[in-house]
């Protein structure tokens, strides 16, 4: 906490900027030059973040689906929407999102802001008609105009402003705190032995890194492609292809904005966005970092477990048309794979470290979450 | 603790065991009981692709080109290099792969052509796998052998499996030509070669001691007596393992006698060549005559040093961790002017076509093709 | 027997140690260099710490300040000229044509022998050799590592992607590094590339 207490200091002498915590040798996220970060925007996302009202009914929040109390995830195999609604994908973690060179599973936006744009105005998500109502819900709450005057320099409440809070907020989730950190610093007994032979295996036998490529530039285990391991291979394809070129082909943008969560849709994955044949089924891999926090995985959430997910690999994923020619079985033995799991365990944070501070937002989360909070108490 | 599955995940795993069983039954079989069991594998295959149409969609156009409605198509398998190792070979399942493709096309190609090299060594046990996974094609098959197939034993068992190299035939007003143009002098006596030394002298690509491959006089002679009775406003498409041309030697990316050939060929309007051998998208035209290469569905080849064609459009180096890059099958349509739109399904990537309009718009045309691949930012930079 | 090659070395390496001393000593109290004169006895001359070697800068005159061009042109022509005259690698002499002859005959046996392993199947499992994807070692650009190898996610030097090779199309087990094989393969991958430039970290 000491160690917090100073960094908090130094952040008060930057006047508001705020410095993100990174490791030795990490390289800087890119952050949009017109949103650069500051200590008020972090704190106006905060409360956006966990802010229900943003949502149509006042049900959903960021928060729902990506819930501290989960890893920022939920827990669940496809989000919640409003009115209880289903989603299509599984909620990814946004715990070191804010480094990821795209968003949303098929990487349909280049940024934090695009990607915190579109669940406001999907219907089976927080299903507001559009952004203005949005931008009229936020605007109506008092609270808010100071906080927009201190973060952007004028009470006014616009959609790119409110997006620009929240993403703020989010690239503060990178704790770096997890056994694997305390390893790459230098303490060799960090990890178990367990563990270092899982991570040798990831990196050798079991071929991991192909896609969650590892290095000390860019450590999130994501080598931010999109790869078909057979996951989506279920439901008629060619049906759903089809459908996706009919709407683009009449220019049908509100169809197309809420394509992807169409039922079914969800196989096709990184087709819908470039519509190039070789994407067909192919899905962003997903950083690991937490990933013991955050099951179930893949992108409908369809395996619940990671021995789940190494049996799937084991056997060199789902054989199907398009699968990645880099698949194959692995022949991993029961022990091998226990290692690499243990491995991946140690991927798991244990605070939030020096950039934020986990318990408080848990704490937020229950509180919101039983009702006795609307939104996090202006700062 | 059992794990739910979906039903059409149930159907897919029975086909899969099923196909399992297959392979597993394969090297029992005698001939004709395998008949049997490739006749009922397709069944199964078809069942199974109703509910998964695999690769309908993968023959979107790249090409930005007309392609004209086709009189007819024929798809293309090549290259597959069996090797004695197994059904778990990455070959054997690469071959699967690209039968799989190919029968899951609908409508059905007309036939399917397989361009040579079905065996690495030329053992008969090579060819015979071989010829099993080809069976199970659903369309019929025109065979044409490579060097890979012939110098173990000269192509005995070949002949004895496929029946002679050399023929023609004729399909919907298109007289087709299958040529056995890996013909090279001997070199192999004299120093009193093994058979085996013979096969894996002719399978080094580089081999600086090898003999340039060429279509000899026998067959040109036959060539001649075989178009006397076409007529000049036939197409003609040409079947040839050895490009029939000269593109690099070291490699044996060549054919000796190309321009005897073409010389054949010379009155006839339209002539298309579809050459195997180099395992790369290729294309090509000198006066007359078109040639287009076809993939391997076991390795790319690189491109050469040099003698790469002019209006070749050039596909990216292969990615070596994935088995599947650089590596796929085709189809050939035919246009009702006789002329050829080639299509190159490369697996993992997007599919190219190249039309006779791009072909006949010469450089200009083919920098069409490539323009859409240029602007790409993710190409591969290994 | 013995005793002479090892008295013989003995000498040697005393004189060597004198001349060692000498320079030692020479640095402390430095060794009057003689400059020979210019030609046109205007000139500016410079030598060598070795107090033997100098050139003449001409166009300069004796005590006038180079250009940092010039400077560097002259230190340039001493190192050559320096070069040239010293004879220190070989005892003063050249290398005989036995010499030669054995660097060439062991140069060839070790990248004869990776070009065997090369064009043989003998380093997989599966029948698969290096040379049906590189014929002539096309594509290994040998000259381009070290670099960050997108395959294994990591830089790697040739032998690492020797090493995938072997381990993942060919499905053989790895080589130490200081295997002959892969030192033989090395070699024979590297002398393809005889007289491209080195590129380390190119794509």
């Amino acid at each position: 906490m000491g160690l917090k207490r100073e960094w908090k200091n130094s952040v008060a002498t930057l006047l508001g900027a705020f410095a993100l915590y990174l490791p030795n040798g990490v390289l800087e996220p890119s952050i949009p030059a017109e949103n650069p970060l500051t200590a008020e925007k972090v704190a106006l996302g905060k409360k956006l973040y966990f802010d229900k009202r943003l949502s149509a009914d006042g049900t959903v929040s960021c928060a729902s689906c990506h819930d501290p109390l989960h890893g920022f995830s939920d827990g669940k195999a496809v989000a919640t929407g409003i009115r209880g609604q289903a989603g299509a994908r599984n909620s990814p973690t946004v715990l070191y999102a804010g480094f990821s060179e795209v968003q949303f599973w098929d990487g349909r936006a280049p940024t934090l802001e695009e990607q915190a744009k579109q669940p406001l105005i999907n219907p089976v998500e927080m299903g507001q008609p559009s952004h203005d109502a949005v931008v009229k819900a936020v605007a109506s709450i008092a609270d808010y105009p100071p906080l927009f005057q201190k973060a952007f320099g004028s009470p006014e409440v616009t959609i790119d402003r409110i997006v620009q809070a929240i993403a703020s907020f989010e690239r503060t989730l990178a704790p770096f705190s997890s056994p694997f950190d305390r390893f790459l610093a230098g303490d060799k007994n960090a990890l178990s032995d367990a563990a270092k032979r899982g991570f040798q295996l990831f990196q050798g036998k079991a071929r991991c890194v192909t896609c969650h490529e590892f290095n000390r530039s860019f450590p999130y285990f994501t080598d931010n492609k999109f790869h078909n391991i057979g996951v989506a291979m279920k439901g008629n394809f060619e049906q759903l292809a089809r459908e996706a070129q009919a709407i683009q082909a009449r220019g049908d943008k509100e169809a197309e904005s809420t394509l992807a969560h169409k039922p079914g849709i969800e196989a096709l994955g990184r087709w819908i966005v470039t519509r190039e044949p070789k994407d067909i089924g192919a899905f962003k891999t997903p950083g690991l970092r937490n990933v013991a926090l955050t099951a179930p995985y893949m992108h409908d959430g369809s395996l619940k477990t990671l021995e789940e997910v190494m049996d799937f690999y084991n056997r060199g994923g789902e054989p199907n048309p398009n699968l990645d020619g880099g698949m194959r079985p692995l022949n991993l033995t029961k022990e091998e794979i226990a290692d690499i799991i243990e491995f991946m365990k140690s991927l798991t944070d244990e605070s939030g470290g020096k950039n934020f501070d986990w318990e408080e937002l848990k704490e937020l989360s229950r509180k919101t979450r039983a009702g006795e909070l609307v939104a996090a108490p202006a700062p | 603790m059992a794990k739910y599955v979906l039903p059409m995940e149930r159907k897919k795993q029975e086909y899969l065991a099923e196909r399992e069983r297959f392979f597993a039954e394969l090297p029992k079989l005698s001939r004709r009981d395998f008949f049997k069991t490739a006749a009922k594998a397709a069944a199964v295959a078809t069942a199974f692709w109703k509910g998964f149409p695999p690769h309908s969609f993968q023959l979107i156009r790249v090409a930005e080109a007309k392609e004209s409605q086709p009189k007819f198509t024929f798809a293309y398998i090549s290259d597959t290099h069996i090797l004695d190792k197994g059904l778990n070979h990455r070959f054997v399942k690469a071959c699967q792969k690209a039968v799989d493709d190919v029968n899951a096309l609908d409508p059905q190609p007309d036939f399917v052509l397989f361009g040579g090299d079905l065996a690495q060594l030329g053992k008969p046990e090579e060819l015979s796998l071989g010829k099993q996974l080809l069976d199970q094609l659903k369309a019929p098959v025109r065979m044409m052998v490579g060097e890979h197939d012939w110098y173990l034993d000269l192509g005995e068992k070949w002949r004895e499996m496929f029946g002679e190299p050399t023929y023609s035939f004729d399909h919907k007003g298109v007289h087709f030509i299958v040529l056995n143009s890996v013909i090279v002098e001997d070199y192999w006596t004299e120093p009193k070669m093994t058979p085996m030394e013979r096969m894996l002298a002719m399978a080094q690509l580089d081999n600086p001691n090898g003999r340039p491959f060429m279509v000899g006089e026998e067959q040109r002679e036959w060539l001649k007596k075989d178009l006397a009775k076409v007529d000049k406003k036939t197409p003609i498409v040409i079947f040839s393992h050895s490009p029939l041309y000269k593109y690099y030697r070291p490699w044996n990316f060549w054919t000796e006698d190309a321009e005897e050939v073409h010389k054949i060929l010379a009155p006839f309007e339209t002539v298309t060549v579809i050459h195997a051998h180099t395992h790369q998208v290729l294309t090509h035209r000198l006066r007359n005559i078109t040639f287009h290469g076809v993939l391997s569905t076991a390795w790319p080849w690189p491109y050469a040093p040099q003698g790469i064609p002019e209006l070749t459009v050039q596909m990216v180096r292969a990615d070596p961790f994935n088995q599947f890059d650089g590596c796929g099958w085709g189809s050939v349509n035919m246009r009702p002017d006789g002329q050829a739109d080639k299509h190159y399904v490369l697996w993992d990537r997007n599919p190219m076509t190249v039309t006779f309009d791009h072909v006949r718009r010469g450089k200009q045309g083919m920098a069409e093709l490539a323009k859409p691949l240029q602007g790409r930012v993710d190409w591969p930079s290994y | 027997m013995m005793m002479r090659p090892v008295g013989f070395l003995g000498l040697i390496s005393a004189a060597i140690c004198a001349v060692v001393f000498a320079l030692r000593v020479g640095a402390k109290q430095p060794v009057k260099h003689e400059l020979p004169p210019a030609p046109d006895g205007k000139s500016k001359v410079v030598g060598l710490c070795d107090g033997q070697t100098s050139v003449v800068v001409p166009g300069v005159a004796a005590g006038e300040r180079m250009s940092p061009e010039q400077a560097r042109g002259v230190a340039d022509e001493l190192m050559r000229k320096y070069e040239e005259n010293k004879v220190l690698a070989h005892g003063g002499a050249a290398h005989t044509e036995r010499e030669m002859r054995v660097w060439e005959a062991e140069l060839k046996r070790t990248i004869d022998e990776g070009y065997k392993l090369f064009h043989s199947p003998e380093l997989g499992t599966n029948g698969i050799s290096c040379d049906m994807c590189h014929p002539d070692a096309s594509n290994t650009h040998p000259e381009t590592y070290p670099k960050f190898q997108t395959q294994l996610k990591r830089i790697a030097l040739l032998r690492d992607m020797i090493n995938w090779c072997i381990e993942n199309p060919m499905e053989g087990p790895r080589l130490s590094d200081d295997d002959e094989k892969m030192k033989a393969l090395e070699a024979y991958i590297i002398s393809t590339r005889k007289g491209v430039p080195l590129a380390p970290g190119k794509h």
